[in-house]
């Protein structure tokens, strides 16, 4: 079953065409990476998808709701969550706060003004739930900016799950971690996977070869080719294209 | 024990300056400081317009040059209320308070959609808008200003009471206790956790699912209609508005007594302001040219309690 569909999409700064009409799908259920060199439009797919940039063209739905001209915190409704390539959390406040903050903007109404939020029990549940799940309740005190880095992308992750998404972008979750915190999201991803769709933007290959069921690769803009593991392996062009060869393989795609 | 000690004490301190600023109106009159009632009035009031302001500014992250506008609403409103027969305190401080939740509801749609400097400059852009419209209202005097004849009262029929002189004061101190304890009480609120993500990290809250751009619009509101409750309240004092409530420099009067009491902090606004005005009392004794103290005592505060100022670097910093 197909739960998220891009079709083409389009996206342009100036003369540059970031994502030139990028079309493909998402079942549910898979870990579907999408992978490319730098510059390829990753970033900028993400964005398209998270509604953070609005799209030039195209569409996009999610399980049948239509997200294309959806505000981000609608499509967060309609169960789309993100990771952010650069750590995005609330550094300065505690892991706790970082995590009832996230759980907050689904359970009820925000605009509520007179009870103080440390009386919300239910609130608080939720959030030590969370932390469990991502395996830091132990941390649960201390401030979010001074935990060492894969700690953060973790709590990130929280961020992002705690609105019990139907899809999960993860844009770059093992950029900058050692083979330790590597193999960490790698078992946190596999965990989250029997919850949820995640598509996958990454650069360490081993990790994608290790989670995804299907691969999409990104190269200037357009999806090259989509398939499993061993077919991307396989694949001649995709060989070029991490080999250097882009010039020639432009000719090639177009 | 500690944990439960200290808000006691906080609690029991605010008490006590409650209590003490209660005194003031009946203890000055024995010392022949009877002009000192109306100055401490006056400080409540600009405290108001002040909390108001490092609400927006500390706890949402918005630096909003035009709250002097708001300010001047509730003034106006006054004006026109007094104007059209309106007599009671009450039901005009609280139209005054409604229009504007209703002017900053209208001018935040459209200064929210900017950031940073942008919304700087069309928030000051909206205070200017509504200062050249006062200056234009030739009903209300316009450049020159409009004395308020009829006098408002805070109890009517045959044992009246006019909103002036003692009563004033304590509705007054009464009002500004109550809004002090609201917005310290929303700011722990779930709506009050919400407006900090915002100000720490918009984007976040955006894709954790917040509706930010409402949360923001909703808080911006409220502010303005506190600011002019702030107005009405002055024009009440005064018994006479002009236009130069609403003067741009005056919005940026409300951020200096802000930054020099402490962004986002409890006491930052009646702090700021208390500082500001008791020292223009002062200097204004010994010279005509207080400017010029004042300012070095801004580079001294800024030099001796920078934590404040640091504060507001670091979100001004922030993406």
């Amino acid at each position: 079953m197909t739960l998220l569909v891009a079709h083409q999409l389009v996206k342009r700064f100036g003369a540059l065409l970031a994502t030139d009409h990028v079309s493909f799908a998402v079942n549910a259920g898979e870990i579907h990476a999408l992978i490319g060199p730098n510059g390829a439009g990753k970033s900028t797919l993400v964005n398209l998808i998270s509604g953070l940039l609005p799209a030039d063209g195209g569409t996009l739905s999610l399980d049948g709701v239509d997200l294309t001209h959806l505000a981000p915190h609608r499509r967060v409704a309609a169960g789309l969550s993100r990771c952010f390539q650069v750590t995005s959390i609330f550094p300065k406040q505690t892991v706790g706060e970082n995590l009832l903050l996230a759980v907050q903007a689904h359970a009820g109404s925000s605009f509520r003004f007179a009870k103080p939020r440390e009386t919300d029990h239910d609130l608080l549940a939720a959030a030590q739930a969370l932390a469990e799940r991502v395996t830091l309740a132990g941390e649960w005190g201390r401030v979010a900016g001074t935990l060492p880095h894969g700690a953060q992308r973790k709590l990130d992750v929280a961020l992002a799950i705690a609105a019990a998404p139907k899809l999960l972008l993860l844009d770059e979750p093992m950029a900058g971690m050692g083979p330790v915190e590597s193999a960490e999201m790698v078992e946190l991803i596999q965990r989250l996977r029997q919850d949820m769709a995640i598509l996958l933007i990454e650069h360490d290959m081993d990790a994608v070869f290790q989670l995804a069921d299907r691969i999409s690769v990104l190269v200037y803009g357009k999806v090259l080719t989509c398939g499993t593991a061993a077919e991307i392996q396989a694949d001649p062009q995709v060989q070029a294209v991490y080999l250097g060869t882009e010039t020639d393989l432009l000719g090639l795609a177009a | 024990m500690n944990s439960k000690a200290s808000p006691w004490a906080a609690r029991a301190g605010i008490a006590v300056l409650v209590l003490a600023l209660a005194l003031v109106p009946l203890l000055a009159p024995l010392f022949d400081l009877d002009y000192y009632t109306g100055f401490v009035r006056r400080l409540m009031i600009v405290a108001l317009a002040a909390a108001s302001l490092n609400f927006l500014m500390g706890r949402v992250g918005l630096v909003a040059l035009g709250h002097a506008g708001f300010v001047g609403v509730g003034a106006y409103a006054v004006a026109a209320l007094a104007e059209a027969g309106w007599t009671s305190a009450w039901a005009v401080w609280g139209l005054a308070g409604v229009a504007g939740v209703v002017v900053a509801g209208l001018t935040g749609a459209v200064a929210l959609r900017t950031k940073g400097v942008y919304f700087i400059m069309i928030t000051l852009a909206f205070a200017q808008m509504l200062f050249y419209l006062a200056v234009s209202l030739r009903k209300y005097g316009g450049d020159d200003g409009y004395t308020l004849y009829a006098p408002l009262h805070l109890i009517g029929g045959e044992n009246a009471i006019a909103a002036s002189g003692a009563p004033l004061y304590w509705v007054v101190l009464a009002l500004v206790a109550l809004v002090l304890l609201a917005l310290w009480r929303i700011e722990a609120s779930h709506f009050g956790r919400a407006l900090e993500g915002i100000r720490d990290n918009e984007t976040r809250m955006q894709a954790m699912g917040y509706p930010t751009y409402l949360l923001k619009l909703c808080a911006f509101a409220a502010a303005g209609g506190v600011a002019s409750l702030s107005g009405a309240l002055i024009a009440t004092q005064n018994g006479f508005i002009s236009p130069s409530l609403m003067h741009w420099t005056q919005s940026a009067l409300l951020i200096v007594m802000v930054v020099i009491g402490g962004v986002g902090r409890r006491w930052g606004a009646p702090l700021g302001v208390a500082v500001w005005l008791v020292f223009e009392e002062v200097l204004k004794q010994f010279t005509e040219y207080w400017h010029a103290p004042m300012g070095l005592l801004l580079i001294a505060v800024v030099f001796l309690a920078p934590k404040g100022l640091s504060a507001l670097a670091s979100r001004k910093a922030a993406p």
